[in-house]
């Protein structure tokens, strides 16, 4: 026996041409993302500056629109409360059906009946928001201003249900906004709230149901409190697109200036993405720019929005990394 | 009895019981229909405040003998699933239902070969249709899609297949994309067309979708190759294939039909697309095939514009808009749904 060989070293060969080109478009390609978001910052900002400068915190916080005034007024402030008073009524009737139907489908429905209502949601997140805009104002709207009008009487003493005049009628309220949004973001809780659950542990729910537990104490004491965190991303994310939610609300909204503070049945309340709708047709000149800042600040709320929610979803879903 | 089999939780539910569950369900039922009848109560109304306690209550009696208290637990959780999943499947049913029926009385074969020219709000539904809006919408559409796909085939080849470390960040950054609201993806183009004073036309309207068909194509795309099993890989790379060669070899022949639902998502996702196209696109009455000057109309800003008169005709238009528009989603997304189902087949059959 002679010496042993002397080990040959594992070396990686050089790309080759053909990879390097394929890695390096491919990478510019996907660094295009910073660069679209950069984009549409950097030119919202260009347009929208001499709006925020001239009309600095008030923009946000003021209750004046007057684009004809000399000098020009432009506050935006009811719109923002608008549109996360609607966001806020949408996540509160969306998060308890969007909860039922995930628990129905991970836990109560047969195997086949469970993928049906999962392409329903689904189809249900793929109708246009102009079609629900359309079903909004001609089919839903005169059924639940019935709905509002039948709270107003009986739960008319809570301060959200009160209404100043109810000759004024029950259509185009926040309360109605919110159900269309409601409609919206339903799919998408329900979306992420279904994976966390169908992840779930099957033994530790076993285990609570052996130990006595009934199905609701195992759901709230077992399946809630370890699915938490996605849940809670899941309903960040539908405010995300609730906040930016523009022509169904469009259409079923009153949209005025005067600020409605939360009373649900007044008709009249306020959305960012759905002024800038209603308004664009006729701006002009500095009233384009102070929509421009309107959309930088309403890109700017659902950034941070999302992103928190996506840090919370994929904290919660350790097993999707990558 | 009830103590006795509250003790047997594993036994098997019998006859007796079942029509207990049986009858306990249905009680209310007739009771509510009857009070809301007699009252003349509005029947959803009534349903949810008359209804759902009743039901509630009656399954918990059940529950309760049945299983003995944790039976009531139980009861109280699946009346309360069903009832609200039943609330969003009305309310599905509800918006299909009605753009059908409403959106079929517009529908003719002139409804989809004609345009709008001669046109006006009161105008009998006779005469004129959204053949243009067809048209502007696929023309739109594909532009957007010639732009955004590679595009977002080529992130999600980088999220998958690179191993750079700034991959994290560009997958949060998509992220931020998909959230972007439509609105504002309009505001943007139109902050470039006054920046640079080039005209609305087809193309800028294509723009403004292109920012929200990118994020969703990339990720869908994403988890398609995510789904090729790594070993295919790396036996390509180990006969010596360089990477580019075991992508469109190996692993985009396996992910083609996860890749085509990602192109049809993505499709799915901006056909229904208003806002944006409102801000950068002028509106057509004439049926347009050029992108690049001139206005074109889409079919959801033509719904947008009929749904702005309040007359009859105009909305019954709007409503017959709705409905080839919906049939045109339902077509995209059915084929998305058969293609995703033969991909996860197949991937069980590789296992």
């Amino acid at each position: 026996m002679s010496e042993p060989q002397e080990r040959r070293k594992l070396v990686a060969g050089p790309l080759s041409k053909g990879d390097k080109w394929f890695f390096r478009t491919t990478s510019v390609a996907a660094h295009f993302a910073f660069v679209l978001v950069a984009l549409v910052l950097g030119f919202l900002l260009i347009q929208a500056w001499p709006v925020l400068q001239s009309q600095g915190l008030g923009f946000i916080t003021g209750n004046t629109w007057a684009p004809d005034q000399k000098p020009v007024v432009l506050q935006l402030g009811p719109m923002l409360w608008g549109s996360l008073l609607i966001a806020f009524v949408g996540i509160l009737i969306a998060t308890p059906m969007a909860l039922s139907l995930a628990y129905l489908i991970v836990f109560m429905l047969p195997k086949r009946l469970a993928k049906v209502l999962t392409t329903l949601v689904d189809l249900l997140a793929a109708l246009p928001s102009v079609v629900l805009g359309l079903w909004g104002l001609l089919v839903f709207t005169p059924v639940a201003a019935t709905w509002a009008e039948v709270l107003n009487k009986f739960l008319g003493w809570i301060p959200i249900f009160h209404v100043e005049n109810a000759e004024n009628g029950f259509m185009r309220s926040p309360f109605i906004a919110g159900w269309i949004v409601a409609v919206m973001i339903v799919p998408i809780i329900t979306s992420v709230t279904r994976e966390i659950f169908s992840q779930l542990d099957k033994d530790l729910i076993n285990g609570a149901l052996a130990l006595g537990g009934s199905r609701l104490s195992t759901f709230r004491k077992v399946i809630l409190p370890t699915s938490s965190g996605g849940v809670v991303g899941g309903v960040l994310l539908g405010l995300g697109r609730a906040v930016g939610e523009t022509v169904a609300i469009f259409y079923v909204l009153n949209l005025t200036m005067d600020i409605n503070w939360g009373q649900l049945l007044e008709p009249h309340g306020g959305a960012v993405a759905s002024w800038i709708l209603a308004r664009f047709g006729e701006a002009s000149g500095t009233e384009k720019q102070g929509l421009m800042a309107a959309g930088l600040v309403l890109f700017i709320i659902t950034l941070a929005v999302n992103y928190l929610a996506n840090f919370i979803v994929n904290k919660a879903q350790p097993w999707r990394k990558n | 009895m009830a103590k006795a089999l509250a003790n047997q939780p594993w036994r098997k539910a019998n006859h007796q019981r079942r029509f207990e569950i049986f009858i306990a369900s249905l009680i209310p039922l007739p009771l509510v229909a009857y009070i809301c009848y007699t009252q003349q109560l509005n029947p959803i109304l009534s349903f949810a405040a008359l209804f759902l306690p009743l039901q509630l209550i009656s399954a918990s009696i059940v529950g309760y003998k049945a299983y003995g208290r944790r039976g009531i637990g139980d009861a109280v959780l699946v009346v309360l699933t069903f009832f609200f999943s039943a609330f969003v499947l009305v309310l599905l049913l509800s918006v299909l239902s009605s753009v059908v029926i409403q959106g079929s009385q517009a529908i003719s074969w002139q409804f989809f070969s004609q345009n709008n020219v001669y046109v006006s709000p009161t105008t009998s539904l006779d005469y004129g249709g959204v053949g243009h809006a067809i048209v502007g919408t696929l023309i739109v559409v594909a532009i957007t899609t010639i732009a955004a796909v590679p595009l977002g085939l080529a992130m999600a080849i980088y999220l998958t297949q690179s191993q750079s470390k700034t991959r994290n960040l560009v997958r949060t950054f998509t992220q931020a994309l998909s959230g972007l609201p439509s609105v504002v993806s309009g505001l943007f183009i139109l902050s470039i067309i006054e920046a640079t004073h080039i005209g609305r036309s087809g193309i800028t309207g294509a723009f403004a979708l292109f920012p929200l068909m990118l994020p969703t194509v990339a990720r869908v795309a994403e988890e398609a190759l995510k789904l090729v099993p790594v070993d295919l890989r790396y036996a390509a790379l180990a006969l010596g294939a360089p990477n580019y060669r075991a992508f469109f070899q190996v692993i985009l022949p396996a992910a083609k039909s996860g890749l085509l639902t990602a192109l049809l998502l993505g499709l799915a996702r901006v056909v229904g697309e208003t806002a944006p196209l409102i801000l950068t696109m002028n509106p057509s009455s004439s049926t347009s095939v050029n992108p690049f000057g001139g206005g074109m109309t889409t079919l959801p800003t033509y719904i947008y514009n009929y749904l702005a008169s309040s007359y009859e005709t105009s909305q019954a238009r709007a409503w017959g808009a709705a409905l080839v528009l919906l049939i045109l989603v339902g077509f995209l997304f059915g084929l998305a749904r058969i293609l995703g189902k033969s991909k996860s087949t197949k991937s069980k059959a590789t296992k």
